[in-house]
């Protein structure tokens, strides 16, 4: 009999996170967009804000040249006597012109080029591509400067010299977009079920690329303004047109350095920097605000982990003998930031880890069991903290260990083991070096020959090879890469390792071969080993206990063969039930329903209990405390309250 | 094919075909296009019919352009003139320096620019990693506020602006020279005084474009810093308990010098724009004046050998750029 | 009888290799990679076929043989009588509609920028099933319904961020319904979900390959789970079968020594399991260098002197049940 589990009701709309919203959240982007608009007016209403009229033909008196600003001029006059603010005003509308006219044209060529590249590939995407780095590699002002030599400055060469240039970078930008869109699985799945290159690239590629077109098109007009200015400069601008580059042209051509007349060059010149700053802050605030570049950040964060108000429970240390526990983690809370407060990770999370034992720490996501880790050794990222609780190990609070002490403590005495992801080590040095940097940082007096040879040592332990030390680790497997990482974590002989989910992207078969040789090195060394995991089976075959946890907290703690045979927890009951057993393949597929609480809309009482087959009303107002268990061990769970009539 | 000889050499393969691109180019932009510079030469009303069809036999002007078909040679062609002229190294003869061979021009005027553009690069790589990597370090402080405003400021301001600010600061209130590599008339009683002469004379233009690619470079290292900073092996690092100086020195500088490298050699396009513009303003004599110079006196020869100096110049800088990072990066094989 | 749906013949897809540099001077070929070398199996409308290897094993270029998205370089698949390989133009359409595929990433298979509605009514469209909108919507709330998504009210205005991982393989499940097709590939549709979320999908794909006769191929890594829904098994190395049969059958006697060895070391969750786990030494090959003979003869424990000369084809070693080892020749042991 097959159960089917309908989905629950979908969860509140969360929400949107339109770009809007983020966008107006960037300060920078609307005093960009401000900036551009006061220029827009200013070069549309030209003629109604500029006292003279600079293109009209005066009579000029030797006089009228190089004037100091005065009531009749606000900003002087320049070489040929005309008013320097009229000229600057009508300028706007010369700089603004060739800005979109030759952004636009770019824009065209560069999306077009990029979608085809992008999107075809093959050798015309080759040959495409080929071309724009062609471009790229050519010097555009020094061609600008060459074809408009050639064919001769007027305002329209000068639009679509600048445009014809422009569109690499649009080009490169669309192309690396219309590709990632393309490898997407959504696109993908269109095309398997059929769908023509036009329906996907109206209704997939063009809505991802538009925008972020848009965007870069505005970067790309503050490219084209400050092309223009400088050709003008140079003396390549149209001479019938009144620009900012041109006035600055004659302006130091005509002698303003040597009359000393400022007002003639420092004007046009910040108008430039006006036009070009507005346009570039509004662009890249757009560019954040489509492409937000979520980036994890991993050094220490300036503030510490620890909070200075943090509640250390308990006061006295835990004694030290060779049967107390090497570990000791009481009431650990940790808190992350958020926009709409602190949000609590973890919550008076309590377990024991005694000298030798393998414990597993097993959860599903979010239930807090990697943040736990973390906290535990001092490495969450900035924005997280440790807010209460206490960590002893072997006699030390490491929550307030600090700087060199930290320092001094890590790896020694317990180390980590990632998942083996590819850039879990350093990809531009050698395994071999990176090993014995751990070493000699802890043992400064080893030579470098010492160093090198226990690296080998170790990796010959772990099944690499010591042969295999100087290569590099793009050039190992996934399964080599994280005996590569046991390796490492071995280095200064701990007396206890971390290993977070260090079997979840392996495949079976190298997935026991990892856990073979950590069992190994566990009963070898005599090493302590905290196995975080989600997998029930994994802490099944190589755990002594087990801890439980869900939504930040212990739900419940016990030896493994009385957890499995006896759980105490409706979680840990409903776990064990839902975790497939290729042994017993007549049992029903089962699944908890819902899903787990999320950091910001955490249950006031039992976490579990929305979803507790067992639950009844104290559960959903009260938080239970841990309660020991018949089977030994602990269990949050009303139910085991001596007290509490309403039991099962 | 894959490994890095593979590597080494699709680039190198790429950029000859590239040159090769570039000096086709090159010639096409000459003869080709509308105002074709050598016939708006012989435009002159007072030559003779005769005199023109001299000057344009002189030229080569009556020859096909690329291949000639009718009988005869067919290599026999302005093209083929061109490349053998280039090969050795026969760059024509100047319009407006009267007889003189362009490939001395130019010459005389890279060497000039690259008194300029050398030093400058170097102090704005340096300056540009160390600020780069201290803004990245500090990011969201005080220090990375100023120095992406700083940045900023840098791209909007266009550079010749940048170069009259500092002349006209520079002429006032340091009394530095203003034009030219040295000062015009003066005698020298030794080489010590001549290259003190032509220091001040360097001195801003150096400063000018020094400005102006430090903003870029610090830009490109901090946001590459702060990529790697978002590595794995950062945390790893951490982990095992470096220190941060230690993090930064052994792991996260090597790894963020690789793209860095990359991103300077696609930017050379700015320093050479950076350079035309300084020589432009300090009358500093290199090829981007001379270019500049070159457009004003519609000097076609000499327009047309310098850029393809400046066009296969940067291409090389972009091959060396290649090489080095191919040489650094060990993960380099596929294509 | 009922003819099988699905009948894949030999299928063998190789892509070209990448020549090193020292190739290059040496003027060797690139070694091509052989992903499939010679696959075979059928299935029947309203069967479930668990597709189970590791990597390198070539079960993702097979559920992409399958739907078309690329040619075999040898072989064939016939759906209901036609060769996939041959269709083009209206016949390829045709065929697009009668087979779906389902990906691993609930979070990468679903265009954040659209709607569920639009989702699930994509394929309606590309197809051009119907130009009246009601129906239009009928059968995507029909679609939504079969996946289990209601109210389906709920679930229509909804973008892919809003909803939790296994709510959104629902909502592919439903898209891949839309069409009504007759084979469904799902490429380890469950392997990014939380373990107490993957019942309830690969149930609910249980039941609808019963209920609604689709034939489905369950493409995986997982071997606890494929009990629970699939009938028949096929378990692949270096892109070969080199066993199948009945589910039960497979699960509790394997008989090809690769088989063996992975049912031997998946985790089971019961510390008192007592198990002799066959934890194979070394990694798959690269599908470059297949071994020769028999290609799993350097990793297998019991591999003796033919194993190395000898490609073994499939055997009978039960009813409907094959493996590929030389120690099942005809009569018995080597």
């Amino acid at each position: 009999m097959s159960v089917l589990i309908e989905a629950t009701a979908p969860p509140a709309a969360e929400p949107a996170r339109r770009p809007w919203r983020s966008f107006l959240r960037h300060r920078m982007g609307v005093v960009g967009a401000a900036m551009l608009l006061i220029a827009l007016v200013v070069a549309v209403a030209a003629p109604l804000l500029a006292p003279y009229d600079p293109y009209a033909t005066v009579r000029v008196n030797i006089l009228d040249i190089y004037q100091a600003p005065s009531g009749a001029h606000l900003l002087g006059t320049d070489d040929g006597g005309k008013d320097v603010l009229s000229s600057l005003i009508y300028g706007a509308r010369v700089s603004l012109i060739v800005g979109f006219a030759a952004a636009a044209i770019a824009l065209v060529i560069g999306g077009l080029v990029g979608i085809v590249a992008g999107y075809r590939g093959g050798w015309i995407g080759s040959l495409l591509m080929r071309i724009t780095d062609f471009f790229l590699v050519i010097p555009d002002l020094a061609l600008q400067i060459v074809l408009v030599a050639i064919i001769g400055p007027s305002l329209g060469t000068i639009i679509l010299v600048i445009g014809a240039l422009g569109w690499t970078t649009t080009a490169r930008l669309v192309r690396s977009q219309t590709l990632t869109v393309r490898e997407r699985k959504y696109v993908m799945r269109a095309r398997a079920i059929g769908a023509g290159d036009a329906h996907i690239l109206r209704r997939h590629i063009m809505p991802a690329v538009l925008p972020l077109m848009l965007a870069n098109m505005v970067l790309v007009i503050s490219l084209a303004i400050l092309s223009e200015s400088t050709l003008a400069f140079l003396g390549l601008g149209d001479p019938t047109v009144i620009s900012w580059g041109q006035m600055l042209n004659f302006a130091f051509g005509r002698g303003a350095v040597s009359a000393g007349a400022w007002w003639a060059l420092l004007p046009p010149g910040f108008a430039i920097v006006w036009v070009v700053l507005g346009t570039t802050l509004l662009g890249t605030a757009l560019e954040d605000a489509l492409n937000p570049r979520l980036k994890r950040h991993h050094l220490e964060a300036p503030g510490g982990d620890v909070a200075r108000d943090r509640e250390a429970t308990p006061l006295l240390p835990p004694a030290t003998d060779a049967a107390s526990p090497i570990l000791r983690v009481s009431d650990l809370t940790v808190e992350f930031d958020s926009p709409g407060g602190p949000l609590r990770a973890v919550d008076h999370v309590s377990f024991d880890l005694r000298r030798g034992e393998t414990l597993g720490l097993v959860g599903e996501s979010g239930s807090g069991k990697t943040t736990t880790v973390l906290g535990i050794l001092r490495l969450l990222p900035p924005g997280g903290r440790v807010v209460g609780g206490s960590v002893w190990f072997d006699g030390e609070d490491l929550l307030s260990l600090d700087g060199r002490a930290l320092r001094s403590f890590r790896w020694t005495r317990l180390s980590l083991v990632f998942q083996g992801a590819m850039n879990a080590m350093n990809p531009v040095r050698t395994i071999g070096d990176q090993i014995a940097e751990a070493i000699r940082l802890h043992a400064p007096e080893t030579s470098k020959q010492q160093a090198a040879g226990r690296a080998g040592d170790l990796l010959e332990r772990v099944g690499i090879g010591r042969r295999r030390a100087g290569e590099y680790p793009h050039t190992y497997s996934g399964g080599m890469r994280q005996r590569a990482m046991i390796a490492l974590a071995l280095a200064c002989d701990p007396d206890v390792i971390v290993a977070d989910e260090p079997t979840t992207a392996l495949d079976v078969m190298i997935q026991a071969q990892i856990l073979d040789l950590l069992g190994g090195i566990a009963r070898d060394f005599g090493m302590g080993i905290i196995l975080v995991t989600h997998d029930l089976g994994v802490v099944a075959q190589v755990c002594d206990r087990i801890v439980v946890m869900y939504g930040g907290e212990v739900a419940e703690e016990n030896g493994a063969a009385a957890l499995f045979a006896s759980p105490q927890h409706p979680y840990t009951q409903q776990l064990l039930l839902s975790f497939p057993d290729v042994a017993h393949p007549d049992r029903a597929l089962r699944g908890i329903p819902g899903s787990p609480p999320r950091l910001d809309a955490m249950p006031p009482g039992c976490r579990f209990a929305p979803r507790c087959p067992h639950a009844f009303d104290r559960c959903a107002v009260e938080r239970p405390p841990a309660y020991a268990t018949p089977a030994g061990g602990r269990a949050a769970c009303f139910l085991l309250d001596p007290a509490e009539e309403h039991r099962p | 094919m894959s490994g890095r000889g593979g590597y080494l050499l699709r680039k190198i393969g790429w950029a000859l075909v590239t040159v090769a691109v570039v000096i086709t180019f090159n010639f096409v932009l000459f003869r080709v296009l509308p105002g074709d510079p050598a016939k708006s030469g012989l435009r002159d009303p007072r030559l003779t019919p005769a005199a023109v069809e001299a000057l344009r036999e002189r030229f080569g002007l009556d020859k096909e352009v690329f291949l000639d078909l009718d009988g005869g040679n067919p290599l026999d062609t302005q093209f083929v003139a061109y490349i053998g002229a280039l090969s050795r190294a026969d760059l024509g003869t100047s319009y407006a320096f009267r007889d003189q061979a362009v490939s001395d021009l130019i010459g005389r005027a890279l060497v000039n620019t690259l008194w300029l553009v050398v030093p400058s690069q170097f102090l704005a790589i340096a300056l540009g990693v160390g600020l780069g990597l201290f803004a990245a370090w500090r990011r969201g402080r005080a220090a990375d506020v100023a120095a992406l405003t700083f940045s900023l400021f840098m791209w909007s301001l266009p550079t010749f602006f940048l170069g009259i600010i500092l002349l006209v600061a520079g002429a006032n209130w340091f009394g530095l020279p203003t034009a030219g590599r040295i000062t015009i008339g003066a005698e020298f009683e030794s080489f010590t005084d001549l290259a003190w002469d032509v220091g001040r004379h360097l001195l801003l233009p150096t400063l000018t474009l020094t400005l102006v690619l430090l903003g870029e470079y610090m830009l490109i290292m901090r946001s590459s810093v702060l990529d790697v900073f978002g590595e794995d092996y950062i945390l790893t690092a951490r982990a095992k308990g470096l220190s941060t100086y230690r993090i930064i020195r052994h792991h996260a500088l090597r790894n963020a010098m690789l793209p860095m490298v990359t991103l300077i050699a696609l930017n050379l396009g700015f320093t050479v724009s950076g350079a035309i513009q300084v020589e432009a303003v300090y009358s500093w004599p290199g090829l981007g004046a001379l270019t500049v110079g070159a457009v004003g006196d519609r000097d076609y020869p000499v327009l047309q050998g310098a850029f393809l100096l400046i066009a296969v110049s940067v291409v090389v800088a972009n091959l060396i750029a290649e090489l080095i990072y191919g040489l650094l990066d060990p993960r380099v094989s596929e294509g | 009888m009922m003819d099988p749906l699905l009948r894949v013949e030999n299928l063998v897809k190789e892509f070209p290799g990448r020549r090193s540099f020292v190739d290059w001077v040496r003027r060797r070929p690139a070694r091509p990679v052989r992903a499939l070398d010679g696959v075979s199996f059928e299935l029947r409308a309203g069967e479930v076929l668990a597709l189970v290897g590791e990597s390198g094993s070539g079960k993702t270029t097979t559920g992409n043989l399958l739907m078309g998205l690329l040619p075999a370089s040898e072989g064939r698949v016939v759906l209901a009588g036609d060769d996939v390989g041959r269709l083009s133009g209206r016949g390829l359409q045709r065929l697009r509609r009668r087979t779906q595929m389902i990906f691993q990433d609930p979070y990468e298979s679903l265009n954040p920028r659209m709607t569920v509605a639009d989702i699930v009514a994509e394929p309606l469209r590309v197809h051009r099933v119907t130009a009246s909108a009601d129906e239009l919507r009928a059968r995507v709330e029909r679609a939504l319904t079969s996946a289990g998504l209601t109210p389906v009210a709920a679930y229509l205005r909804r973008h892919p961020f809003e909803l939790s991982g296994g709510q959104r393989q629902r909502v592919v499940i439903a898209a891949a319904l839309a069409l009504e097709p007759s084979l469904i590939v799902a490429d380890e549709p469950v392997s990014m979900l939380d373990v107490s979320i993957r019942a309830e999908i690969l149930n609910l794909l249980s039941a609808l390959a019963r209920d609604q006769g689709i034939a489905v191929v369950m493409i995986t890594h997982d071997l606890s789970t494929v009990a629970a829904y699939a009938d028949r098994i096929a378990v692949m190395y270096l892109g070969r079968i080199v066993e199948h049969g009945p589910t039960r059958a497979v699960l509790a006697h394997p008989r090809h020594p690769y088989a063996q060895a992975l049912l031997s070391v998946v985790p089971v969750p019961d510390p008192t399991t007592r198990r002799r786990p066959v934890i194979l030494r070394g990694e798959t090959p690269d599908p470059s260098r297949i071994p020769s003979g028999c290609r799993f003869h350097p990793r297998c424990p019991v591999a003796f002197d033919r194993c190395p000369m000898v490609d073994p084809p499939l055997f009978e070693v039960g009813p409907d049940h094959e493996a590929a080892c030389l120690l099942h020749e005809a009569g018995g042991s080597g």
